[in-house]
């Protein structure tokens, strides 16, 4: 074999923690099926809602505007500290994710509280009517993923402050950047739609 | 010698390759096997698994014709005939259908891009797991008296709470959930796997025909199957266990709002099924008439604007519901050219057989048929397009003639001739050509002796879904030639099975490359060794072993002692890292355990979600778990 047919890749590094990873593709990958579940949500919402008449039903109390709109802020914050974690991950700087994850976790559990206060306000349940249905649904996945990415957030801070912070914790902590984006970008045209769909869309009695 | 040479007889060290072997070697014993992560075994195990449903469910058909054979026949009851048909349409689509192109898919991707395994090999199995436990949960529900009845829909309000009562139907809704995750996950890994680990400087023009197929089928799952998970999971589920409101008219819901969702994925489903096989008969093609595609540029744009029109179709399902006309003569027009990108690629392979130097082999056979079959089954795809055409024959049995020449000869006549092509990869020795021939014709004649009576049927107004028929309505006849048409079929099937287990014993031994095939499958050993390739080559042409000698080369510089694989750039390949892959490990499979424990009790309380989600993250966390820096020292 003539060293041209060869090709050495022993100088090459064993891992990347930048979008060249697979990891990063398949967390986007992840992000698209979810989004896609998300945007037929959306389109079940405007599909129900063509459906009756008065949008949304007598009596039904929406989801404040003041609550919902306060609570993008720490929302929005929250992803300044996934993303610092996230650069700290690529510079190998421990600290940096360590603060970087905390803030993201501890501004997206305010946000959590925000989003309990939303919820706990609203006066009608998933089984009151298919607006009531809609709602809820939306509400729910998109808080079940919330509070599964949060734990995972979790774990990642206990590996890395328990001193594991090798190169797989470190792209770990880089692609659940790309989740969390992802679930703080999404809420925006949900939030779009439970908060402001009614007064744009609805008809009121 | 053959310009062959420098990839067939790799001069790879002795102690080189045992410590390739000791490296990805997945144990010995029951725990090992319960943890294996090599792709050919995993795909492996998704091909025989799909293939003991596709028996179950070739079963339920002989008996719903047998029971079709003659009017007023009282073999089986109403209610029987509804479970069996709905048994066998789930099991077909979800069981049979789309697992087993994932499982070539698993196999045969990682070999023909040059790397030794998926992106994401635990990934990998944990579907295999979810796949094999939906199949369980429904079967193991049927055979102890709830099975679902409601079609392999189960449209509301048939399938509602009022109409519908008893586990059945909240079974059938969960196993679709399990089917669907193991789908996905073999999309993701698919995807990234095309687009990340190929081998060097196979650009994207290098891509196999097989491989875009299975790129497309990919993005496909990932657009659709939320779809159908949220169809079956969240509106139909959870309108009948928890008393939401999705398809409840009542409330403000809409029945129909179930069969948008449903068919937003029912109408790709099938494209997911059959743009695989449209791959594997580019592969069979290439190889038996020894000489690339003809248009490749053309074929793969083909195969990409199938992907996107394809999710402009689900309407078509839907002409009988009374929509607004404008939507309808949209979705007709988008059925008609989808005619348009599937007959592009017809041409390219009768160019490329013109052109060719043709083997008449079994797995030609078998693209002949499709090619015949699928035609026919395109054509009256055209004609149910035009909607008042449709609205004559819709429910009928001129629609299940359409759809099972679509599906039968667009999709299980390439599976079988891409079975043949790829048998000596597979096991290493060669599949008996008289006998897959003869399986052929038997299989072709008794298709279209079930099949093609079908049409007459619905142009006579057979309805489907009907256990029994009064016989002054004269459809006797073509419905006995059609149930001794399944039986000829069952025959064809047997004749298959009976050749594969034969040759798997006592075929004559297959070399690495036994059809002088150009990709790179044919490269690695017949069975390929777990690792593939020693070493990962580099390729110089679409067919790189039909590529000039000093154009072949090979990748060195990787670690044996660890799973490396080369990772390389999204467009032309180049090399950017070596990705160590994570070892053999329990933890799929225990994931998978502890969501099928939580996904099955939430078809009682709505609770066991949160248990489902407890137990998966549980698992993802051993999975996850940071191994000892061994792994990542450069």
């Amino acid at each position: 074999m003539t060293p041209s047919n060869t090709l050495d890749v022993a100088a090459l590094p064993p891992y990347s923690i930048s979008s060249k990873a697979p990891l990063w593709w398949g967390q986007i990958l992840l992000c698209v099926i979810e989004g896609s579940m998300f945007c037929m949500l959306i389109a079940i919402y405007f599909y129900l809602r063509l459906g009756v008449d008065v949008w949304p039903p007598p009596g039904a109390r929406t989801p404040g505007v003041a609550t919902s709109s306060i609570a993008l802020v720490p929302l929005l914050a929250s992803a300044l500290g996934s993303y610092w974690a996230s650069e700290a991950a690529k510079k190998d700087d421990r600290r940096g994710m360590i603060l970087g994850l905390a803030l993201n976790l501890a501004l997206a559990c305010l946000f959590l509280l925000f989003r309990y206060l939303t919820w706990s306000g609203l006066n009608f349940n998933w089984a009151s009517n298919a607006y009531g249905t809609i709602v809820w649904s939306i509400l729910f996945l998109h808080t079940f993923d919330l509070v599964a990415d949060l734990l995972f957030t979790l774990v990642l801070l206990v590996i890395v402050a328990a001193g594991r912070s090798g190169p797989k914790p470190r792209l770990g902590v880089h692609v659940d950047s790309v989740v969390w984006y992802f679930l703080v970008g999404i809420w925006l045209p949900l939030y779009a739609v439970l908060v402001w769909g009614p007064r744009v869309v609805g008809v009121s009695q | 010698m053959s310009i062959r040479t420098r990839w067939q007889i790799q001069v790879v060290a002795e102690t080189e390759r045992s410590e390739l072997y000791r490296t990805w070697s997945d144990g010995g014993g029951l725990f090992g096997w319960l943890s294996v992560t090599t792709h050919q075994a995993i795909g492996m195990r998704y091909i025989v698994t799909a293939f003991i449903f596709l028996l179950l469910g070739g079963v339920e058909a002989l008996a719903m014709r047998l029971q079709l054979a003659r009017p007023e026949n009282g073999l089986l009851g109403p209610d029987r005939y509804n479970q069996i048909f709905t048994m066998h349409g789930t099991t077909m689509m979800f069981l049979f259908a789309v697992p087993v192109m994932e499982g070539m898919g698993v196999y045969l991707v990682p070999l023909m891009l040059g790397t030794r395994n998926v992106a994401f090999p635990r990934l990998n199995a944990f579907g295999y797991w979810m796949y094999l436990f939906g199949g369980l949960l429904l079967y193991i529900s049927a055979f102890t008296g709830t099975a679902p009845a409601a079609g392999w829909f189960s449209y509301t309000p048939l399938s509602g709470p009022q109409y519908s009562p008893g586990k059945g139907v909240d079974v059938w809704a969960q196993m679709i959930t399990f089917t669907e995750i193991s789908a996905m996950c073999v999309a993701t890994e698919l995807i990234v796997t095309i687009f990340k680990l190929r081998a060097p400087r196979m650009s994207l023009n290098r891509i196999p025909m097989f491989c875009w197929g299975m790129l497309v089928q990919s993005f496909m799952v990932i657009f659709a199957m939320p779809a159908v998970m949220l169809a079956s999971t969240v509106l139909l589920l959870n309108d009948r266990t928890i008393g939401t409101h999705f398809v409840n008219p009542a409330e403000g819901g809409d029945p129909l709002l179930y069969q948008h969702i449903f068919w937003f994925f029912g109408h790709p489903e099938v494209y997911i099924i059959f743009i695989p096989a449209l791959g594997m008969v580019s592969a069979i093609v290439e190889a038996h008439s020894r000489r690339g595609v003809f248009g490749y540029p053309a074929m793969v744009l083909s195969l990409v604007a199938n992907g996107f029109i394809a999710f402009g179709l689900w309407v078509h399902h839907m002409f009988a519901t009374g929509l607004p006309q404008v939507a309808e003569a949209y979705f007709t027009a988008a059925s008609m050219m989808i005619g348009i990108t599937s007959a592009v690629q017809i041409f390219c392979w009768i160019a490329t057989l013109w052109t060719g130097r043709l083997r008449l082999t079994a797995a030609m056979h078998f693209v002949f048929g499709f090619l015949f079959i699928f035609v026919l089954g395109g054509l009256t795809g055209i004609m149910l397009a035009s909607i008042p055409f449709d609205l004559q024959v819709h429910d009928t049995f001129f629609v299940v003639a359409h759809f099972h020449y679509v599906l039968i000869g667009g999709a299980l006549f390439p599976l079988f001739g891409g079975f043949h092509h790829w048998f000596p990869k597979f096991t290493g020795r060669m599949i008996s050509e008289k006998a897959g021939k003869a399986a052929f014709w038997i299989l072709f004649a008794g298709f279209n002796l079930t099949f093609f009576p079908m049409h007459i049927l619905g142009l006579k107004g057979m309805t489907r879904r009907i256990y029994t028929y009064p016989a002054d309505l004269q459809w006797g006849a073509d419905n006995l030639l059609a149930t001794i048409g399944a039986f000829i079929i069952a025959i064809g099937g047997i004749v298959f099975i009976a050749n594969v287990l034969w040759s798997r014993k006592h075929g004559a031994r297959a070399d690495n490359d036994p059809w002088n095939a150009g990709t790179l499958e044919w490269a690695a050993a017949s069975p390929p060794e777990k690792f593939n390739f020693a070493h990962i080559p580099v390729v110089g042409g679409r067919y790189p072993l039909w590529t000039p000698s000093e154009q072949q080369g090979l990748v060195v510089g990787m670690r044996n002692d660890r799973r490396e694989v080369l990772v390389t750039s999204a467009m032309d390949a180049e090399p950017h890292h070596r990705l160590v892959l994570p070892r053999s490990s329990i933890w799929p499979l225990l994931t998978a355990i502890g969501l099928a424990i939580g996904l099955v009790g939430s078809i009682f309380a709505f609770s066991w979600y949160y248990l489902a989600a407890a137990l998966g993250m549980i698992g993802f966390i051993g999975w996850f778990w940071p191994h000892k820096p061994v792994e990542v020292r450069p």
